[in-house]
């Protein structure tokens, strides 16, 4: 009943992030592809979730679904110049990369059925904030220092680039 | 049936490819940049997959994530001010006409 349960999500879920993928990459119109990108982060939070990782997926809906969805609206409205053209359209090379990525999941589904998956053995922690936090500040202290500074250069960075040397 | 990792797997490559093709096919900037969000999404569901289904003792994949998360917002900030920058300067954000390199 349990296993049947969780069948019954993974496929609901992997049909609605594969379908907001499809519609983002295929809409026509940027606003649209950015509204679906919204929902298939949203999806693949969820998946986190049923995945035992719950604080990351409120992670992907805060970053992802939050902070990233807005600024790429902001960026679909700053950058649109409304005279009726499509905003969002292919370049002529689409076969090319519909065939490469068909390749690529062919590929992919074949080393899958060639690998020999070990048994379920996951660990599933009972609290996964506190044990994010303590392996965190702990054992990976650097590369979350380094992580610090790298969104302060991201920050600084973004802003001279968008206001211009002169003007920041 | 159970779901297993080669399920999780397998939902992260078509991810994955659905993202690449974004990448390649589009003219606008931040169609572009879309289309490498979903390509880092694709990634985080194979470290969290692995964290949950492979023996290991300890939350590293998720952590893994957790960087590549931050790493991938940084990302998005920088592509979009960079875009917000081009169209500024040049009145356009479709890649095919930034070929001032070319020789």
């Amino acid at each position: 009943m349990n296993d049947l349960i969780g069948s019954a999500v993974f496929c609901v879920l992997s049909l609605v992030i594969i379908g907001t993928a499809l519609g983002v990459v295929m809409s026509r119109n940027l606003v649209h592809s950015a509204l679906l990108m919204t929902a298939c982060f949203i999806g693949v939070g969820i998946m986190y979730i049923s995945l035992e990782a719950d604080f990351l997926g409120a992670v992907e809906f805060m970053t992802y679904s939050g902070g990233v969805a807005v600024l790429i609206v902001m960026g679909v409205m700053l950058t649109h110049k409304g005279n009726g053209v499509p905003s969002n359209p292919f370049n002529g090379r689409e076969l090319f990369a519909a065939a490469l990525a068909v390749i690529f999941t062919a590929v992919m589904g074949l080393v899958l059925t060639f690998v020999q998956m070990p048994p379920d053995t996951g660990f599933v922690s009972a609290d996964t904030v506190g044990d994010l936090a303590d392996m965190m500040l702990n054992t990976y202290i650097l590369p979350f220092e380094i992580a610090a500074v790298l969104l302060l250069a991201a920050l600084l960075g973004a802003v001279i680039l968008a206001k211009g040397d002169g003007e920041a | 049936m159970t779901i297993g990792l080669t399920h999780y797997l397998l939902l992260a490559a078509v991810l994955f490819a659905i993202g690449m093709f974004g990448v390649l096919s589009k003219r606008n900037i931040i169609a572009i940049l879309m289309g490498i969000e979903l390509m880092l999404n694709a990634v985080n569901i194979n470290l969290i997959a692995f964290n949950r289904f492979l023996p290991v003792h300890d939350l590293s994949g998720q952590l893994m994530a957790l960087f590549a998360i931050a790493v991938g917002v940084a990302e998005v900030a920088v592509g979009i001010a960079l875009a917000f920058r081009i169209f500024y300067d040049r009145e356009t954000i479709n890649v095919d006409e930034l070929n001032r390199m070319k020789g």
